[in-house]
């Protein structure tokens, strides 16, 4: 209710002028002058009733090229963009603050949230916006060498803009020598009082981090002091991109955002330009898209099943789940025709009809895959070593997990009920029949009893999906669906013009701004979309899961050894890509 | 060499061939040189270093699980040094902050070293014409095969390991620093596309997209 929140910020602030913001996603959004920023996010995390006690997000915007006035906002040079979340309300709410000049200054928030360190950093490397009182702004994404930040609007974007790559000796060791690790400038101790530390460098290239992730150690012994987690190894600049690509040509990017979730990505996506263009979809195409979903879900549990059981010492896991992906992926391939990277949503629907057969294929995935995870619950879940590997590792409690924005099946694990496919239900979720596992100790183990139901959960909604499937449009008739059903062009000349524009230049999505908070397979993911009425967005916000969650990584590593650090990894389910975009 | 396979369904056991002296010698007996013997070894022993950088990565994986056992061809032990890994398979993207570390990884392999290229990130930056990726990992590493995909399907992950194969058994690789010519010779890069051009032309009916 935006009335509602703003007269409760109105009472409390009285001689402040929140200006809102009419939003095409309904969220209560107020421009905020800067120098109130910290007071009020004060006021609203810990004095308001029912609190917004989530960071959910926290990013910039360059307002420089834009050239509409949106809903009479002052043109501001940039702007900050703070969304929180209240689980008591169970809304979100964003503030923004515009600021002027060319490289503008900022009060921190990290004394308010700890977890506004690395999006704050996230802001610095990209906009070269400064936060005050920040304890170490420095570079997250981009290497340290960088020259510039990339998403101002006078960065180039194309690589082949920036003359051609080359590797000569002298930079190799310039940019060898800015990645050696100097424990005085994270601010560590080499020695306590009574021990010299070891640092132990892991990664970006090491079997058990899944990817390009590097973690330095502080340790006593075997005993962990400290960790920092040294991400920006996958940043392939996904939000920049979504500046240049059309509306249409940008959904391929966002499967390769969390690269084993698949089409969860396009639908997170898909979800706020339909918002933004007033696009209802079919329920029919609906139906297809939660059900292409839940199979993403299983196979991207199904990968995080056998690795985490790969990292703990068990072999033979992860060659039997990898099996049943396979045949996941057989269904997937029959109906999308890729595998990792579908791209099979589009703008008003999906890209085609079922295929003839696909119904015998689901269906017996469905009768075969419950005898298979009663096979692994025996196999993993009950292995003694696997449980004392697991059992009160990286325990983090229900409070610390929403102050540090954890979403998805790792706060389910603490013990909150809280899945946004039945609060916040989108795309049609709310006809389906499942539900919300849970468990208390928000250990590692509890993580995976999570995900282990979870997959059972899905294969519920699948089940459904298969028995309930409805007729009708697989794509929306609206003039922005994109490409148009291919029956209802060249019937007139306006239906030519319709189809020609939308496949030329792609549709024109009208000005405003959304995004659609979704529950994806590590965690809640949302597109945060900025249009001004052109065939490409004008700012493209990823907001994902794993980010937080590594960020986490200092917390609740501390006091544990180097092996219970990969049965911690693993069981976070994080994919880099969807730390680094 | 000569020699023969029974079929296992075949009751009469009938084998091709007189089974005498000299067929057994032929069949019991191998003449090769040390050059062609240890190249026939490297072949059927690459030994793969663990190194994935993105969503190939995970393809890569896949192509070791059952379905499609990576160890049919001898190359299913990773190792996870490059120390002990005797080919490098750049899956995924090359970001430039990983360009330094991927040459060092390379560094620190011992020759004989062979790269492959898998995937349209590696092989020119594909869809990732973007600031913070390198535009093909050839920039700046060898690169012995390329694997075209976005991520290329395990099949065909393997059909380029394949073709590494054929590509390492022809090496000449001198011995020893004192025995006969210095330098190795490696065999012509083929490109599939114009090998498979005429067997492409031939396909003409194809599945329509409402069928399995």
């Amino acid at each position: 209710m935006p009335e509602r929140i703003a007269a409760e910020l109105s009472s409390r602030f009285g001689d402040i002028t929140f200006e809102p913001q009419v939003t095409r996603d309904g969220t209560p959004t107020f421009w905020t002058p800067q120098e109130h920023i910290v007071a009020v996010l004060q006021f609203l995390k810990s004095e308001i009733q029912m609190p917004y006690r989530m960071l959910y997000d926290l990013t910039a915007i360059d307002e420089r090229a834009y050239k509409r006035q949106q809903n009479g906002h002052k043109p501001y040079d940039f702007t900050v963009v703070y969304t929180l979340f209240s689980f008591d309300r169970n809304e979100f709410l964003r503030i923004k603050a515009g600021l002027h000049g060319e490289y503008p200054t900022l009060e921190s928030i990290t004394p308010i949230w700890t977890a506004a360190n690395w999006y704050e950093r996230e802001v610095y490397d990209m906009f070269g916006i400064r936060f005050n009182g920040h304890p170490l702004l420095k570079r997250i994404l981009m290497p340290s060498t960088w020259e510039g930040h990339p998403l101002r609007k006078e960065h180039p974007a194309r690589a082949t803009e920036m003359g051609p790559f080359k590797l000569y000796d002298e930079k190799q060791d310039r940019e060898q020598e800015a990645l050696r690790f100097k424990p005085e400038e994270w601010g560590l101790k080499s020695h306590s009082e009574d021990a010299d530390f070891m640092f132990l460098n892991i990664g970006p290239q090491h079997p058990g981090t899944h990817g390009v992730l590097r973690i330095i150690l502080q340790l006593n012994g075997e005993d962990i002091v400290d960790a920092v987690p040294d991400i920006g190894f996958h940043h392939r600049g996904a939000e920049k991109m979504g500046e240049r690509q059309s509306w249409h040509t940008y959904i391929p990017y966002t499967d390769r955002i969390d690269y084993l979730g698949g089409v969860n990505n396009n639908l997170a996506y898909l979800l706020s330009v339909e918002q933004l263009g007033g696009i209802d979809v079919p329920l029919r195409a609906q139906v297809i898209r939660i059900m292409l979903c839940e199979l993403f879900r299983i196979a991207s549990h199904l990968v995080w099943y056998g690795t985490f059981a790969q990292d703990l010492g068990q072999l033979s896991p992860v060659f039997y789940m990898f099996t049943d992906r396979e045949r996941v992926f057989e269904i997937i391939e029959a109906i999308c025709g890729g595998r990792m990277h579908p791209n099979w949503f589009r703008i008003g629907g999906v890209a085609q009809d079922l295929p003839n057969g696909w119904e015998p294929l689901v269906k017996n995935f469905i009768s075969y895959f419950p005898k298979q995870l009663k096979e692994y619950d025996s196999m993993v879940m009950k292995n003694y070593l696997f449980k004392a590997r697991t059992k009160g590792i990286g325990i983090y409690t229900l409070e610390e997990a929403i102050e540090w924005g954890v979403t998805g099946p790792g706060l389910r694990a603490c013990g909150l009920e809280w899945d946004m496919r039945k609060k916040r239900p989108y795309s049609g979720y709310e006809n389906f029949a499942f539900e919300i596992p849970v468990a208390h100790n928000g250990d590692c183990y509890d993580r995976a009893v999570v995900r282990v139901e979870e997959m059972r959960q899905s294969l519920r909604i699948i089940e459904q999906c298969v028995a309930y499937m409805p007729s009708g449009d697989y794509k929306s008739h609206h003039p922005l669906a994109t490409p148009p059903v291919k029956a209802r062009t060249m019937q007139d000349i306006e239906t030519l013009i319709h189809h020609f524009l939308n496949v030329s230049w792609g549709p024109v999505i009208p000005a405003g701004e959304a995004a659609v908070c979704t529950e994806a397979t590590k965690g809640w993911n949302s597109y945060y979309l900025i249009s001004d009425g052109n065939t490409a967005s004008y700012r493209t916000r990823v907001r994902t899961p794993s980010f937080p969650h590594m960020q986490m990584i200092p917390l609740i590593s501390r006091g544990y050894t180097v092996a219970d650090l990969l049965s911690i990894l693993g069981g976070m389910d994080y994919v880099l890509a969807d730390i680094d975009r | 060499m000569k020699w023969w396979l029974t079929n296992a369904n075949d009751v009469t056991g009938k084998i091709s061939g007189n089974t005498s002296m000299e067929e057994v010698i032929q069949q019991s007996v191998m003449l090769t040189s040390v050059e062609s013997l240890l190249a026939w070894g490297r072949k059927n022993s690459l030994w793969p270093f663990h190194f994935g950088l993105s969503c190939c990565f995970v393809e890569m994986a896949t192509a070791m699980t059952p379905k499609y056992d990576m160890a049919r061809f001898g190359a299913e032990v990773i190792r996870g040094t490059p120390r002990e890994a005797d080919v490098m398979i750049i899956a995924g993207t090359v970001f430039i902050k990983m360009a330094p570390v991927i040459q060092r990884l390379y560094e620190q392999m011992m020759e004989p070293r062979w790269v492959i290229s898998m995937g349209s990130c590696a092989n020119s930056g594909g869809m990732y014409d973007i600031y913070s990726v390198v535009q093909g990992v050839d920039k700046f590493l060898p690169v012995d095969v390329y694997v075209p995909g976005c991520p290329p399907r395990p099949d065909a992950f393997m059909s380029g390991l394949v073709m590494l194969r054929d590509s390492v058994g022809k090496e000449k690789r001198p011995l020893s620093w004192v025995i006969g010519e210095q330098g190795v010779i490696r065999p012509e890069k083929i490109s599939m596309k114009d090998t498979l051009r005429e067997k492409r032309q031939q396909m003409t009916k194809f599945k329509t997209p409402d069928e399995i």
